[in-house]
């Protein structure tokens, strides 16, 4: 079985710039550009290596406009990369875009790939006749789709009349009809309401577990992540800076955590060393602390030594959270790894 | 092949249903042809009036003219192509490009699907435009002349539309020179003046031009102005159209989804 060990995505140095019109400022720029015309590069994405096994499930995460759509959009083949190299499912996707496109099925948050005036069920046909699925197999797949995404209900109307939360259900049905190898998830839950969420969630941890599909989900809602992948590449400033799992990304980076104390009485100069305090809705107080240097039981014991306390809950650092500091500070692999952590 | 070609009917079919879900639209524009109908009559009665048959062309050759040239612009008005503008302009091309299907030739299905859902509208307003006016009727050969020549007027327009749509590809916005290329064509292709009451030395020019080969052709040959010796002549020139127009169209096409692949849209 050494086919199930190669990379089903692979690219080496990709690399991609696009030249923009350098246009003055106000009016009389505006129309300067269009007598005389400066252009300068810029760098969507750097340098991105990358490679992903069949039946994956990877985050794709970055801040805006750090070059995951520009990456997306070169794995579907729509965009030829300025240099390196990339494989998807052993084809050259910008060479072979119509092959590659029987391959892989996109989602677009912000995008619907399904015909605004037509009524749901018509835009599945189009589809069945566009990647040619058999008949058998587009009834069973289609049947499926209608139970698990409660489809039923509105096939019959129009796209253009649908929720989000149905239109991107229908979305997905549409992007998985031909049982592509691959799925591409550009933010496929944005906008939508917790419960739709949810059900978008389950809808794509089962289209990879049930049937291999591997997906690569690019999204700006770390929930997400951490329900669906165990796996994240970090892109900014198109470049990887973190490949690997989602937890070692929490041990290495989340390295504090916060005890929350419930003081019996309010305690407006509430003192102790060797941590951040921060003054809650009285009488609660935070402590932000360092697990390498203290655990939670030593701290528990030193607030209980010198006041009364009603209760204590630890919060975990939020993914948001360490993303946000990794956008900010850049990827540092810490140095000293927590000792027993 | 059949697999093949699929998607493309589909394409076609969709289309239909897609332009039978405006009602009203339908109903408006055979309602608009009446009025228009009614109001050409009005016009070339009151001319001819003044001036019996200019150029020896009687009144009832020139209102059979006139509403079989509003016939045809129920096809030839529409602009089959305007769905690659609306993609250009709001993104969703993109979407058609990860599909593996050639985006010319679905853009073509959709048009010519369009369009056959308009054709459907002719019968319906040719019965209407009878209450009306009268209509002279060809015989049976020059009638399948006009047909074949009507077609590839068709062809003609399509192109141009598609060259237009592509412009898109570049400036986003294509409002203006659709507005003049509207004016050209009115003026230049013989849908409301026949080009035979151009000044002699004009007409040459006039003829020799795409717009003509969309409405002048096909219609000149209908009230016969166009004998049966001239059809090669005519309609080679049509076809001569499409084929210069389907290059350009070609290229045009291919810078435009370079610039997609290489620029990103």
């Amino acid at each position: 079985m050494e086919a199930l060990l190669m990379p089903i995505i692979e690219t080496r140095a990709l690399r991609k710039t696009f030249r923009s019109v350098v246009r003055g400022e106000g009016l009389a720029g505006a129309v300067g550009a269009l007598f005389s015309r400066q252009y300068e590069e810029k760098v969507a994405v750097e340098d991105v290596n990358m490679s992903v096994e069949a039946g994956e499930l990877v985050g794709y995460i970055g801040p805006n406009g750090a070059g995951k759509s520009t990456t997306i959009k070169m794995l579907t083949g729509i965009l030829v990369p300025t240099s390196g190299t990339i494989e998807v499912a052993g084809i050259v996707p910008y060479e072979k875009r119509r092959q590659n496109a029987r391959n892989i099925g996109v989602v677009f948050g912000q995008r619907s790939q399904l015909y605004w005036d037509l009524p749901l069920r018509e835009s599945f046909e189009l589809l069945r006749a566009i990647y040619r699925v058999p008949l058998d197999r587009y009834r069973k797949n289609l049947a499926h789709f209608v139970q698990i995404l409660d489809l039923d209900r509105f096939m019959a109307t129009p796209v253009r009349q649908l929720s989000l939360g149905e239109r991107m259900r229908g979305d997905f049905a549409a992007a998985l009809l031909h049982d592509p190898k691959i799925v591409y998830l550009d933010e496929p839950t944005i906008g939508l309401d917790v419960v739709a969420k949810e059900a978008i969630r389950t809808f794509i941890a089962d289209i990879n577990k049930r049937l291999g599909t591997t997906v690569i989900l690019t999204t700006h809602d770390l929930a997400d992540v951490e329900r669906l992948c165990r796996r994240i590449i970090l892109i900014d400033e198109g470049t990887v800076i973190y490949d690997g799992k989602l937890e070692r990304l929490r041990d290495e980076y989340g390295t504090h955590r916060t005890l929350v104390v419930n003081l019996k009485d309010p305690q407006p100069d509430f003192e102790l060393s060797g941590v951040e305090i921060e003054h809650g809705e009285p009488p609660i107080v935070k402590l932000r602390f360092d697990r390498r240097s203290t655990t939670a039981e030593a701290l528990i014991r030193r607030v209980t030594e010198r006041y009364a306390v009603t209760d204590v809950a630890i919060e975990e650092p939020e993914m948001e959270e360490i993303v946000r500091r990794i956008y900010l500070e850049g990827y540092q692999k810490p140095a000293v790894r927590a000792p027993g952590a | 092949m059949r697999e093949a070609i699929e998607p493309y009917v589909q394409f076609a079919l969709k289309a239909m249903a897609r332009e039978a879900t405006y009602r009203f639209e339908v109903f408006t524009s055979i309602g608009s042809l009446a009025v228009r109908v009614y109001l050409l009559r009005v016009v070339w009665v009151a001319l001819y009036a003044r001036n019996a048959a200019p150029h020896g062309v009687p009144l009832h050759t020139i209102i059979t003219y006139s509403a079989v040239a509003l016939l045809m612009g129920l096809i030839l008005d529409i602009d089959q192509t305007s769905l690659l503008h609306d993609k250009l302009h709001d993104g969703s091309i993109v979407v058609d490009f990860m599909k593996p299907i050639s985006v010319p030739l679905y853009l073509f299905a959709d048009g010519t699907g369009e369009v056959l859902f308009h054709a459907a509208l002719i019968v319906p307003s040719l019965a209407l435009a009878l209450l009306i006016v009268h209509i002279d009727v060809p015989s049976a050969a020059v009638f399948g002349a006009f047909a074949v020549s009507f077609l590839l007027g068709y062809f003609v327009g399509f192109f141009l539309n598609f060259i237009l749509n592509c412009v898109a590809f570049w400036t986003l916005e294509i409002s203006a020179v659709q507005l003049i290329m509207t004016w050209v064509t009115d003026l230049l292709g013989g849908q409301i003046v026949p080009l035979l009451f151009f000044p002699a030395g004009l007409q040459q020019a006039i003829f020799a031009l795409p717009f003509a080969a969309m409405f002048s052709t096909p219609l000149l040959i209908y009230i016969g102005e166009i004998p049966p010796e001239r059809y090669a002549e005519v309609m080679g020139l049509q076809v001569f159209w499409i084929v210069a127009l389907g290059l350009i169209a070609t290229a045009i096409w291919r810078a435009g989804a370079r610039r997609v692949v290489v620029q990103g849209g």
